[in-house]
Parts: structure tokens; sequence; C-alpha cells
């Protein structure tokens, strides 16, 4: 019975917990079907429910509001990256990881001190280069800059790494693999969770940052922008009234993909490696 | 601080070895070694290694091309940054105003510190092939078979395989992170502002001015001495605040979760993983809106009477209340929020290391009779903390630069009523970082801005060495294989 209490009493715990952490959320979709425009400051839930902010969202594009426009820039910017980020760090955390060479130290210290300056700071002379290259203000400039830098973030991934048993890539050794099929066929097939992690981070990289896009994407034509910035706009203090419930339906339209795929892979998350190798 | 000492002495052993190498090469190199000084193919064509000797040719031609051709327009200029200034000239052939050859002192200072670079990467590859070919020459008089061009290609995949894997991840780091962080570097050592704006005129090196105007106090115009102490503070006690809140939280919770008592573990995750698949700029946003004067949540604490009471109890004077436009409930309310926004990240990087606990070790302990309890101590909690550890001084640092959270939730919605820091355009919320980028932002103000950059780095670089070491030991790295 006592046992019985307690797991009711921790269940009960859970859902406060996420009770809380869900009301925003649940009024940002509540508000998405709202039919009036702007920002209802009296009640929660909308006084009247009406689709229009989705259909005016998808079907009726203005100057203002591109949406699908900007979801499909912001979702090739997306894979684009991903793949070049992930990449990146997985490549990085491998190599100082698994592999010991001259300067390998220096180079994670180094990593280190990188690390340590604020990327708004170096963003003013990125945007300089990326000019001379003929690169603002288009699509390819955004993934470069979103997935350049990315092996910097290798450290989480190479943690990882470093709890994989030596043994299991000695046996590789012995069988006569060389240092690339280890990496591709023992190591990479074992680390799923961590390449769940790196893959959703960095697809999630595009769609989270306005800073870079509104530096990158400054020429005020609306339909290249990405979500980020076109979203970000209508909340400014001249369209908020008319925008408002338009930019929750937006925000709702765009935590859909990030959720589904989101949920796909946390199978593969929980999943964990617990099949098949020597760990576990 | 006796790693930081071993370690400065193998990175000054490491170029002193690398620099008596290149000499012993030249010095006892054979003729065709001697030649590769001038010509770098030269050691390589000697040993029949005829692709890489053609290969090394064409970089010291195009290295060569490069810096006569185009470089020298610029770097020859790095001592002034440009002298002329732009005029416009009126020229009769044409009838049209024309720009005179000006100098863009920006420009110059980006060429000069991309040739740099790419000079300084050469030098390096230059005085390793130097070496090369002297090894070349031993291993061909002692008789040893020297490699072709496949199977040097073919180390790649072995020996060598981290110069494939780390080469590109570390080009892109060097263009679009060290060369801008260079540039920015060297604008903290010039007066590049407002008044000084490439191309319509110059700006120039004002040596240590700007860290002087930093750290100086008093006046009522020069107020970043001031601003810099209060925005200084508030970022290291947020930083602390955020980093420890979401660290543990997230522990916490996916330990909750995760617990055996728990029902349907995979929908309460999935159901705090739906806050941060909203983006930030979404959430964040709306939470501000939540939280605004006038907003929902005001509504209804007015309506259950907390309005009403706090004023009562002096709390308050203001008929709402200001969650994100008074200091202090500012300030409260944005490391609030942040937990709300970062600890189902944190959770679910303790799911995936929970989820990869060597179960031959809890087994053990299970059968060496330890308590759950004790299982927990001993192994749980140190494979966690060692797993995830590196990432907690990496999210400190992380939090300083935090720019989303405190740009989101202030930006148009705090005003400062502080003159002294109004003057120097920053405000109480302001991280170093959003302060930062107003400056460069709204007011070109690039010189103050580098030198807050590089006073942001200082304070990172403390924290990171003071603890940094203690987890990257040699010897932790192998703990758990």
């Amino acid at each position: 019975m006592k046992k019985l209490m307690k797991t009711i009493w921790h269940n009960v715990l859970l859902a406060i917990l996420a009770f809380i952490w869900l009301v925003p959320i649940v009024w940002l979709v509540v508000t998405s079907f709202s039919a009036y425009t702007g920002i209802n400051t009296s009640t929660f839930f909308p006084e009247e429910w009406s689709l229009n902010n989705y259909k005016n969202l998808l079907f009726a594009a203005d100057t203002v509001a591109q949406f699908p426009n900007w979801f499909k820039n912001t979702f090739i910017i997306a894979i684009f990256s991903c793949i070049i980020s992930a990449s990146f760090v997985l490549m990085v955390a491998y190599a100082t990881s698994c592999m010991r060479f001259k300067g390998r130290k220096a180079l994670m210290n180094l990593a280190v001190i990188v690390n340590l300056f604020p990327g708004v700071l170096s963003m003013i002379a990125v945007y300089f280069i990326l000019k001379m290259l003929n690169l603002t203000n288009s699509h390819v400039g955004l993934i470069i800059v979103y997935s350049a830098g990315a092996g910097l973030g290798y450290l989480i991934a190479k943690g990882f790494f470093d709890t994989i048993p030596n043994s299991l890539r000695e046996a590789a050794y012995l069988d006569g693999a060389s240092e690339a099929t280890i990496f591709f066929k023992v190591v990479i097939p074992m680390s799923r969770p961590i390449i769940v992690y790196t893959v959703i981070s960095s697809f999630l990289a595009p769609w989270m940052d306005f800073v870079m896009a509104k530096l990158m994407l400054n020429s005020g034509i609306s339909s290249e922008w990405t979500v980020a910035i076109g979203l970000f706009n209508m909340l400014d203090k001249s369209l908020i009234n008319t925008y408002f419930t338009q930019f929750c339906a937006g925000g709702v339209l765009v935590s859909i993909p990030i959720s589904v795929l989101f949920i796909i892979m946390q199978k593969f998350y929980v999943e964990g490696i617990t099949g098949g190798a020597v760990k576990g | 601080m006796s790693t930081v000492k071993e370690g400065l002495k193998t990175f000054f052993g490491a170029i002193g070895s690398f620099f008596r190498e290149f000499g012993e090469a030249v010095a006892k190199g054979d003729l065709f070694v001697k030649l590769s000084l001038i010509w770098m193919g030269a050691g390589y064509i000697r040993r029949k290694q005829f692709i890489k000797g053609i290969l090394m040719t064409l970089l010291e031609v195009a290295v060569i091309l490069y810096s006569v051709g185009f470089a020298m327009d610029y770097v020859t200029k790095f001592g002034t940054l440009g002298t002329v200034q732009q005029e416009a000239i009126f020229n009769l052939a044409t009838m049209q105003n024309e720009f005179n050859d000006y100098d863009h002192s920006f420009m110059i200072l980006l060429f000069s510190v991309i040739t740099f670079v790419i000079w300084a990467t050469f030098l390096f590859i230059y005085m390793r092939s130097i070496v090369n070919c002297y090894k070349l020459q031993k291993k061909a008089e002692a008789g040893e078979h020297i490699n072709t061009f496949a199977e040097d290609l073919v180390e790649y995949k072995n020996q060598k395989f981290y110069i494939t894997l780390l080469s590109l991840p570390v080009l892109g780091v060097v263009l679009f992170t060290i060369v801008p962080l260079i540039i920015l570097i060297f604008v903290a050592f010039t007066n590049y502002d407002q008044q000084h704006m490439p191309p319509s005129s110059l700006f120039t090196w004002v040596g240590f001015d700007n860290f002087k105007s930093l750290f100086a106090s008093g006046g009522l115009t020069i107020t970043f001495g001031y601003a810099f102490r209060r925005v200084l503070v508030w970022t290291l006690v947020w930083a602390f605040f955020a980093t420890i809140t979401t660290y543990f939280g997230g522990i916490l919770l996916s330990l909750l979760i995760n617990n055996k008592k728990t029902k349907f573990p995979k929908m309460w995750r999935t159901l705090f993983v739906i806050t941060i698949a909203v983006p930030q700029f979404v959430s964040l946003l709306l939470v501000r809106n939540f939280f605004a004067n006038n907003g929902i949540f005001n509504t209804f604490c007015a309506s259950i009477g907390l309005t009403d009471w706090l004023r009562d109890i002096g709390m308050i004077s203001t008929s709402y209340i200001p969650f994100l436009s008074a200091p202090g409930w500012a300030h409260v309310m944005i490391i609030l929020i942040n937990i709300w926004i970062g600890v189902p990240y944190q959770m679910l990087i303790a799911t995936g290391v929970l989820m990869n606990i060597p179960t031959d070790q809890l087994e053990s302990a299970r059968i060496d009779g330890a308590t759950p309890r004790q299982v927990f101590v001993h192994i749980t909690m140190p494979y966690v903390l060692f797993i995830t550890g590196p990432a907690l001084i990496t999210d400190f640092v992380k939090n300083i630069n935090n720019f989303n959270v405190i740009f989101l939730l202030s930006e148009n919605v705090y005003t400062t009523t502080d003159q002294l820091m109004a003057n120097s355009q920053a405000s109480e919320v302001d991280l170093l970082v959003t302060w930062l980028y107003r400056l460069t932002q709204n007011y070109y103000n690039y010189k103050m801005a580098s030198v807050i950059g590089i006073m942001v780095f200082i304070i990172c670089a403390v924290f990171t060495l003071v603890t940094f070491t203690k987890f990257t030991k040699g010897d932790r790295e192998e703990a758990f294989r």
C-alpha cells in the first residue's frame, strides 16, 4: 500500500511539472486558433475560435507574411547545415577521442580557447568575409555560417566516444580493419544516441537562430527570409496587433516538423546502445 | 596550475623540436633537400615522388602569385590602415563625380589578416616538406622502400586518418571563426566607431585607449567604466544560476522520469521535449507577452488579488507587476524562464548518459549487496558527472554568452532608468554580449564592442583554466574504458 502511494505521488509530481512546462505551449496553440488578431490579455482561451490564421498564413501570403517561402528556405538551410555540422562534430570527436597523434592536446586546448570568445563578436567580421565572397543575402552563405564552426562543438560527442571500450577497436585492428573502416563500421553504428543528439542539435540551430540570419539576409525581401526572421518581424510594434495570432500559428507549424522528427529519433535515443557489443 | 605549466612546456617543446628538425634537415640534407628551400618540389622529384613534387611546386607558385599580385597592396598599408581619405572629384571627361583611389581601412585590415594566416600556413607546410624530403633522403640511403603516391593516399585511411577527419572542420573554424576573431581583436586597438566609418573616412591604431576608457570611472559623459562593472556582475550572477539550475534540474528530471515507479516514461519525456521543439524565438517572445505589463498573467494576478497584496506590502508601486520591466523582478524572472527553457535539454543529455551506464558495473554492485542508494551515489552519479562534467564548464561559458534568452526577453521591453547606464547604451539586464551586440548594431561602436568581447574572453578563460584542467587530465579520459 505504501509502495502504491509512493508511485502515485511520484507520477502526480511529474504531472504537476509537466503542467507548468506546458502552460505557455498550450497558450500558443489556443491563441493560434483565435479569431481576434491581436494579443488577448483578458482570458487564457480565445473568446471566438477560428481557423483564419492558418488559412491566411498558408494560402494568403502578403508582403509581411510569406510563411510557405520561409518554411522552404529554412528547411533547405537546415538540411544542409545539419548534414555538414553533424559530420564535422562526429569527425572531430572520433579523431580526438579514439586516435592518438602529435598535437592532439594542443588542438583540443586551442578549441577550448576559441570557444571562449563570444560568437556575437566575430559575427561582424564574418559578415564582411562573406560579403567579400558575395555570399550575403544568399542561403549558401547562411549554411556556411551555421556549419563552418561546428567542429568546435565536439566535446559532448567526444565524452561519449571516450566510453567506448578500446578492446572493441583493437579486435577490429586484429581482423585487419583500417581506421576508416573502424570509424564507419564499428564506432558509428554503436553510437546512435550521440549521433541522434548531434543531428537534432545541428538541425535545430537554423530554426532557432535569428541573429545571424537577420544580419545575413538584410535585403528586406521577405520571400528570402527564414522562418525566424519572418516571425520575429511580425512582432514589430506596428504589426503585432494584426499579426500576433498568425505569429502563434506560424510557431505551431514550425514546431510540428521538429517535434515529429524528434519523436522518431527519440526511439533510437531511448534504445541506447545496449545490443550486441561488449558494452552493456 | 601545474598542468598549465606542463602544457606550456610541451607546447614550446613541440615548437622547439619542430625547428630543430628543420635545422637538421637543412644542414645535413643533400643537394636536392637544399634545392627544396627554393623550389619546393625538388626533394620529392629526386625520390621519384613526381605527383607530390608537382603539387608542392604548384602550391609555391600560387602563394607567390597571390602575395605579389594581390596581398602586397594591402599588407604594406597595415601599419597605418590607410592614409588616403575618400574624396569625390568631379571628372570633366565623364561629367560625373568620381571617387579618388582611396584606402578602405577595414578591407586593409581584413586582407592583411587573411594574408598573415595564409603565410603562416604556407611557412608550416614549407618547413614540413623540407623535413620530409630529408626523411626521404635518409630512407633512400638506407635502401628502404619509398611510398608511391597511391600508398601515401592509403595512409590517410589508416595512421593518418585523423588528418582526413580533421582537415575540413579545422579549415571551417579557421576561416569563419579564427580569422574573424583576429580581425576583431585588432579592432579593439583602433578608433573604428561611428565617426570613423569606412569607406567615407579612415580609422587608425590608437593603442590601449579603448581599454583605458572601459576602466575609467567618474564623469557623466564617459560612463563605460560604471556600466561595465554593473553588467559584469549581472553576467556572472546570471551565468552561475542559469548553469546550476538547469544542470541539476535536468539530471533530477531525467532520474525522475527514468525511475521504475514512473508510468509511461516515454510520454512524460515527450511532453517535456515539446517545450524545446518550439524554437526559442517563438517560445521566448510568447512568454515575454505572457508576462507583459498588460499581459495575461498580470490579468490573472490582479484577479486573484496578488497585485493588490504586493502593492500593500510595498513590493511594487505600479498597477501591474513589472515582471520583465523593472530591475530585480526582471532578473529573477529571466532566470526562472531560463529554467523552463533549459531543463528539458539537460534532461535529454542526462537521459542519454543514464541509458549508457555499463550494466555490468551496476550488476556486480548489486551482487555485492549494494543498496540502490549506494549504487546511485557511487556508480550512477560519478558516471553522469564524468560524462557531463566538461559540459558543465562549457555550459557556464555558453551562459555568459547566452544571447538568445536575454535578448529575446528584454529587447524593447526593458528600458533602463539609470542615466549612467543609458549613456553607455547599456541596461541592468544586459549581458556583456547583448550590450556588445547593441553597440555594434545600433551605435556602430565597434571599438568598444571589441574591447568588451576581449573582456568576455578573459573572464571565460579564467573560469575555464581553473576548472577545465581537472576534467581533461589524461588519465580520466581512459577511466571508463
